[in-house]
């Protein structure tokens, strides 16, 4: 059943305000509901992408690679030098171990964030965080993010500061460490030499 | 001071890590899509995974109602981000919307899988969901679906929960107000400024 337009918007809304809500109404019935993403779609792009954005940059880098290759091999050849070990670089694709979208609590409820993080690489998580709607905090004041696990908080991944609330931030963060299956993260606001924090940021509900 | 039950109150003695922020200016959640295929066509990840987070569940969504299959969808979806991957290059904005652009790169990602499939010929792209309008009418929908999806992954969550469920769950708004735990006058408020934040959207979206 559609739902009641004059229900939705009161009659509060009048004239041209009113045309202009009919109207996302309108659309809104004509589009019907957004889907349900599979758990492959909601991890993220898929892997193989990331695998042709490395060929891309490989086939750019090739003729300098074939070249340091030709002056390795002709170096070790006529100093004649065998290649005592040779260590294979296994570099991954780096894509997304997992995502988590954040939403704010009470104590910031306009706030809304991304975490993504990905593969993990030598003990280190590397995260990004992309937030916005968090005010700027008081001195000495700042955010923090926290892994949760077991529904507890277990470690910090990195802290920051607001400096300008209308802006988007995007930060860089690390967890370093070994990540385990239902661990989450939340982010919290935290004064200098004091307790406790309270989280401003957390986990949208499957 | 009533605790909210979201809120969660702890100390820990833990080395802290200060974030330093990104020493390119690194895309943002207010990066328009056009800059973000720009940045996609030089190789940028972040951009493709903002990209990404905008417009799966849309382009999903498009991929259903053409495909009638989950997984048949969920392949055309990767195939048609791996399309925009390999040519965001070749979009130029002078020519027209970033999202128009990405629709006929995913539709026709679409179209190669229903082909695969021995689903469609050249001639026509079937959909399956709507059967009484005419093609034109019927591609307009898609269009529309994936305009007002793409606009909606722009709202506050708090936004789009109470018009998801205003719009797609049957409930009334007071309904919504009892399962959400919030009084009925917070749900309307809500609901009216998300109606709002949509129209502008689809009024100024580049779509």
């Amino acid at each position: 059943m559609s739902p009641d337009f004059d229900e939705l918007v009161g009659t509060e809304a009048t004239g041209a305000e009113r045309a202009k809500l009919r109207e996302a109404h309108d659309l809104l019935l004509r589009a019907g509901p957004p889907p349900e993403l599979t758990p492959k779609l909601k991890a993220g792009p898929n892997p193989g992408v990331a695998r042709m954005q490395h060929r891309r940059r490989a086939v750019k880098r090739r003729s300098l690679v074939l070249l340091a290759a030709a002056l390795s091999v002709a170096v070790v050849f006529f100093a004649g030098y065998g290649v005592a070990s040779h260590r294979g670089g296994s570099s991954s694709a780096g894509g997304t171990a997992t995502t988590i979208q954040l939403k704010g609590t009470a104590s910031a409820p306009d706030a809304q964030a991304t975490l993504d993080v990905w593969q993990e690489r030598d003990g280190n998580w590397p995260m990004t965080l992309s937030v916005k709607g968090l005010p700027k905090l008081p001195e000495h004041t700042y955010y923090e993010v926290y892994l949760v696990r077991d529904g507890r908080p277990w470690g910090s991944c990195g802290s920051f500061v607001v400096s300008n609330p209308s802006q988007a931030l995007q930060l860089h963060l690390n967890a370093p460490y070994k990540l385990q299956k239902g661990d989450s993260w939340v982010v919290t606001r935290q004064t200098a030499g004091a307790e406790p924090g309270k989280t401003v940021l957390s986990p949208v509900a499957a | 001071m009533r605790k909210n039950s979201g809120d969660m109150e702890f100390a820990l003695e833990a080395p802290r890590l200060r974030a330093v922020p990104s020493p390119d200016p690194a895309p943002t959640l207010d990066t328009s899509d056009a800059e973000l295929l720009a940045r996609v066509g030089e190789g940028d990840r972040e951009a493709f995974e903002l990209l990404y987070r905008r417009y799966v569940r849309p382009l999903f969504g498009l991929a259903l109602r053409r495909l009638g299959d989950r997984g048949h969808a969920e392949d055309a979806v990767q195939e048609a981000f791996a399309a925009i991957w390999r040519s965001a290059s070749t979009y130029r904005p002078e020519r027209g919307a970033a999202g128009g652009w990405l629709y006929t790169v995913a539709r026709n990602a679409i179209v190669d899988r229903l082909r695969r499939n021995g689903l469609a010929t050249d001639a026509e792209l079937p959909e399956l969901v709507s059967s009484e309008p005419g093609p034109p009418e019927r591609a307009e929908d898609s269009y529309v679906s994936v305009r007002v999806h793409r606009a909606l992954e722009e709202l506050q969550p708090r936004e789009r929960e109470v018009i998801e469920l205003a719009y797609w769950s049957g409930l009334s708004q007071s309904e919504v107000a009892d399962y959400l735990g919030l009084p009925l006058g917070t749900v309307k408020t809500r609901t009216r400024s998300g109606l709002a934040r949509l129209a502008s959207l689809l009024e100024g979206e580049d779509l």
